[in-house]
């Protein structure tokens, strides 16, 4: 349940007076926000999402010197967030190998390809996370099934369904959409 | 680690945060570094001798105060922009105010002598090296200002190096009064103020770098 302005400036002020117990508190209270604040903005992110979350946490945490307390709470815990978003992109950017950069600059289509991209993780996003890494794992970046087992942990058979019943939730959809 | 435990680490340790943290620390950051500069400009430099007589003219006090408000409103910026909201920092249009001003005076004294003193006037004996000296001094008070910034939380790096470059080289400039023998207007207009934009410059270059948190 999502905290009032007014109770986590509280527990935001009360943390930087010193009371351990209600920093401790709006920490808690923090986390479901960023989880969605995050999941919104970064579909199918998966373990990122959780670092995203901590990262912020220990931001909130170290940088309370750069909150004013006169100034409402929300609009500063989201300002980090939308930094730590934005870092942890350019962070990712800069591990797409070149040559793949290339070839998708290079190709005709290539907001086409955006877009189709786009979708794709809009659509995966709506599925269970283990239905969505699975189908991503396999069609999208290639992986074999065995490989997407090792890579997720899990038996080969549970890969198997996980895309079989995937694949049906997305058609389902697709065509609701259509309808 | 899981969030759980993170959260569970992190209450370990709370230490309470003073009324005017962010200010404090800014000014704790820039006093160290005016320090550094101070001594730089004593030992290496050398005060100009004449200092006393020259606190008693106008044009010690004109550079002094030129140079001193560009630094107190380039220091506002740098603390607004120390926080992570996205706010206007619109009211740095006040700069306009002293150069103006300084540019009014540099007009008066061009108006008071003859054409042919003109170029000594404003090339003064050091026009080739104020600039790069204030530059140069400005780096440790930059690098105070950095310090100051490690616990803060600057979004937008390169405005931040900017004007953390800005009041570096202003501060910078104001301690560099303290050796400067010139005494013209549109001396300092040009080579004071191209000495502290020179530091903004480079702030604003390395500020992504170096503020990134």
């Amino acid at each position: 349940m999502q905290q009032s302005e007014d109770q986590l400036r509280a527990w935001m002020t009360g943390g930087m007076d010193g009371d351990a117990a209600a920093h401790a508190t709006l920490l808690r209270a923090l986390v479901p926000m960023l989880r969605s604040f995050y999941r919104r903005r970064l579909a199918g992110a998966g373990d990122d999402i959780e670092d995203l979350v901590q990262e912020t946490l220990i931001a909130v945490h170290t940088r309370r010197e750069s909150y004013d307390r006169a100034r409402p709470f929300v609009a500063w815990l989201y300002a980090i967030a939308r930094y730590r978003m934005i870092d942890h992109l350019r962070r990712r950017r800069t591990t797409i190998p070149i040559e793949s950069l290339d070839d998708i600059l290079a190709s005709e289509g290539f907001e086409d390809a955006c877009a189709a991209r786009i979708d794709v993780a809009r659509l995966l996003s709506v599925l269970p996370s283990k239905q969505a890494r699975a189908i991503r794992d396999t069609h999208i970046d290639g992986l074999s099934v065995a490989e997407a087992a090792e890579a997720a942990d899990i038996g080969q058979s549970d890969v198997k369904v996980s895309v079989h019943r995937g694949m049906k939730a997305l058609m389902g959809r697709i065509r609701g959409e259509r309808a | 680690m899981n969030t759980d435990e993170l959260i569970r680490t992190l209450s370990a340790n709370v230490p309470p945060v003073r009324r005017h943290a962010l200010g404090r620390r800014m000014a704790l950051g820039l006093m160290a570094g005016s320090l550094v500069t101070l001594a730089i400009v004593a030992a290496w430099l050398g005060v100009r001798p004449d200092l006393p007589q020259a606190m008693h003219g106008f044009s010690f006090w004109m550079k002094w105060s030129y140079t001193a408000s560009v630094g107190v409103i380039a220091v506002a910026a740098t603390i607004r922009l120390a926080r992570p909201e996205v706010r206007s920092v619109g009211w740095l249009w006040l700069l306009a105010l002293p150069i103006l001003l300084l540019a009014g005076v540099g007009l008066g004294e061009l108006a008071d002598n003859p054409a042919r003193d003109w170029l000594a006037m404003w090339l003064g004996r050091s026009w080739l090296v104020c600039p790069w000296l204030v530059l140069s001094l400005s780096v440790p008070i930059f690098i105070g200002l950095l310090w100051s910034f490690r616990r803060l939380a600057p979004t937008r790096l390169r405005a931040a190096g900017a004007v953390a470059g800005l009041a570096a080289g202003a501060w910078a400039a104001m301690f560099y009064c303290l050796h400067c023998p010139e005494v013209s207007a549109i001396f300092v207009l040009t080579w004071y103020s191209l000495g502290i934009g020179l530091a903004a410059a480079l702030g604003a270059l390395i500020g992504p770098y170096f503020l990134r948190w």
